[in-house]
C-alpha cells in the first residue's frame, strides 16, 4: 500500500471539511508561507525528522482524523505519507506540494443580480483576487493572474465572452495574465499609460476610458484613478454599488505606497485617494479588492469583501485626516517587500520574457502587497 | 580541509541529498567531516535546519556553477 496523491482542489475541498496538515518542509519556509484555513490544523515537523529511529516523532499526529501531507515539490511528502501509511494512519499528500497550491485558483460568485453577474477568483496560496463581470454574454476580466486557462474556463462554463480585461496596476507581486488573456481571446487590454514606461505590450489606455459600456444593460464601470500603491492605479466602479478597488483600499487596511521607492510621496497620492477620491462614495458601496493579507478576512460565504462603510469604521488609517500622520503611518508600517518584485514589474511590462517554469519559481511565496492597518 | 566522506548527491532531487547525507554521517565518528554536493535549489534552508536539528555542525555551504557544495561536521 502508498499513501494516495491528492491535487490541489481536492485538499481544497477537505479543507472546507476539516483537515490535519502536516507541513514538512523547514520551519523557516513554513513560517515564510504556508497553507492556511479555518478549518484546518496545521503541523510542521521538517521531512528529515522521520529518517531517525524515533517513535516519539509520531505523538503529535492524530490517528483518528485524515492527515494530508505536504511539501514544496511532492517527493519529500511523498515519502512521509508512505511512512504514516505503514503506521495505519489516514494520509494523503499533496502531489506537487506548494508549487501546484501556488497555481490554484477558486471562483465564487460574489454578486448576482438579474442584469449581471460577479465572480471572485481567489488565488488562495498568494491572497491574490480577480474578478470576471457578466452581462448578458461579455466579460471584464479584472487583475487577471498568470494562468489565464481558469478565466477561459469560467468565461465558457457562464456562456460569456471575454471582452475586456483591465489591470488596476502594475503588479509586483504576481505575473499578470493581462496582455496574453486578451490575445487569445481578442479582448481589449486597460491599463494606464503611467504604469508601462518603455512596454511594448499592446494596451489601450485606462486614463483615455473612463467608461465602459457592454452588455444590453447599462453596465457602468468607471475607471476611477486612485493612486498610492502605483502612480497609475485605478478603481473599477460597477454601476454605483460595486468598488473592485484593485491594491488601493483593502478589506484589512491599504495598499502599500512603498515599491517604486518613493513612500512618502505616493503616501500622498494614497492620502487624496482615500479622503478626496474615494470619499463621496456611499458606506453601502462593496469593496472588492485585489487582495488580502489574512484569512480571517475571507467571509462566511468564502469571499473576500466589506462595505466602504465597516472598513471606514475598522480602519484607523482611514480616519486619519491629519495629512503627516497618514503618511507616517502607511510609509512605515509596509514591512518586507514582495519577492523578485522588481524582475516582476519588468515582466509585467513585457519588458522580460520568461519560462513557465521560471514564472512558477519567481512567484513562490507568500504575498506581501497589502498592509495590515488595525 | 579534508572530508572523511564525500557523497555525490547531484542531480537528486529532494529529499533524496538529505537521506543521501543522513547515511553517510551514520558511519561517522563525532568530530569527523562529510562533504556533499547537490544542484537542488531548495537543499539551502533544508540543509541548515537539519544540521541545526541533529547538532552538527554547517562548516560551509558555497554555490559554483549550480552546485551547492557542503562541508558538515558531525556532532
Amino acid at each position: 500500500m502508498a499513501a494516495t496523491a491528492i491535487n490541489a482542489k481536492e485538499l481544497h475541498q477537505k479543507m472546507e471539511q476539516g483537515v490535519v496538515i502536516l507541513d514538512v518542509r523547514n520551519p523557516d519556509d513554513y513560517q515564510e508561507w504556508k497553507i492556511e484555513g479555518e478549518h484546518l490544523t496545521s503541523l510542521n515537523i521538517p521531512y528529515f525528522t522521520f529518517l531517525d529511529d524515533n517513535e516519539a516523532v509520531f505523538d503529535p499526529l492524530p490517528q483518528s482524523e485524515e492527515i494530508v501531507v505536504i511539501c514544496a515539490k511532492g517527493r519529500s511528502a511523498q515519502m512521509v505519507a508512505n511512512i504514516l501509511d505503514e503506521k495505519g494512519y489516514n494520509v494523503s499528500y499533496l502531489e506537487k506540494g506548494m508549487r501546484e497550491w501556488s497555481q490554484f485558483y477558486h471562483p465564487v460568485t460574489v454578486v448576482s443580480e438579474e442584469q449581471f453577474t460577479i465572480i471572485q477568483v481567489n488565488r488562495l496560496a498568494k491572497g491574490c483576487l480577480s474578478y470576471l463581470v457578466i452581462s448578458e454574454g461579455q466579460a471584464l476580466v479584472v487583475d487577471p493572474n498568470r494562468h489565464v486557462d481558469e478565466y477561459l474556463r469560467l468565461a465558457e462554463q457562464e456562456n460569456a465572452s471575454i471582452a475586456h480585461v483591465i489591470d488596476t496596476h502594475l503588479h509586483a507581486d504576481h505575473i499578470s495574465g493581462g496582455s496574453e488573456l486578451a490575445e487569445k481571446t481578442g479582448a481589449t487590454y486597460y491599463i494606464a499609460s503611467s504604469e508601462m514606461q518603455d512596454s511594448s505590450l499592446r494596451y489601450e489606455p485606462l486614463e483615455q476610458h473612463k467608461n465602459l459600456q457592454y452588455g444590453a444593460v447599462q453596465l457602468q464601470v468607471i475607471a476611477i484613478p486612485t493612486p498610492g500603491h502605483t502612480p497609475g492605479s485605478v478603481s473599477v466602479l460597477v454601476n454605483d454599488k460595486y468598488l473592485l478597488s484593485g491594491d488601493t483600499v483593502f478589506v484589512g487596511g491599504l495598499g502599500r505606497p512603498d515599491l517604486g521607492g518613493k513612500a512618502r510621496e505616493w503616501a500622498q497620492s494614497l492620502y487624496d485617494t482615500v479622503f478626496k477620491t474615494i470619499a463621496p462614495l456611499s458606506d453601502e458601496v462593496l469593496v472588492l479588492p485585489a487582495h488580502y493579507a489574512d484569512i480571517k478576512e475571507i467571509n462566511e460565504g468564502g469571499c473576500v469583501s466589506a462595505r466602504l462603510g465597516e472598513i471606514r469604521k475598522r480602519n484607523e488609517i482611514m480616519r486619519t485626516e491629519n495629512r503627516e500622520q497618514f503618511t507616517e503611518l502607511v510609509a512605515d508600517t509596509a514591512g518586507a517587500t514582495p519577492p523578485n518584485y522588481e524582475e516582476i514589474v519588468q515582466i509585467n511590462r513585457g519588458i522580460v520574457h520568461v519560462s513557465p517554469d521560471k514564472a512558477t519559481e519567481l512567484e513562490f511565496g507568500p504575498n506581501r502587497c497589502a498592509i495590515h492597518h488595525g | 580541509m579534508k572530508a572523511d566522506i564525500v557523497v555525490d548527491a547531484k542531480g537528486l532531487s529532494c529529499p533524496m541529498p538529505i537521506v543521501r547525507a543522513k547515511k553517510a554521517m551514520d558511519g561517522l565518528q563525532r568530530g569527523q567531516i562529510m562533504e556533499l554536493e547537490t544542484t537542488d535549489k531548495g537543499a539551502l534552508n533544508d540543509f541548515q535546519a537539519w544540521a541545526r536539528q541533529n547538532h552538527h555542525e554547517l562548516l560551509k555551504a558555497e554555490e559554483d556553477n549550480g552546485v551547492i557544495r557542503f562541508l558538515v561536521k558531525k556532532g
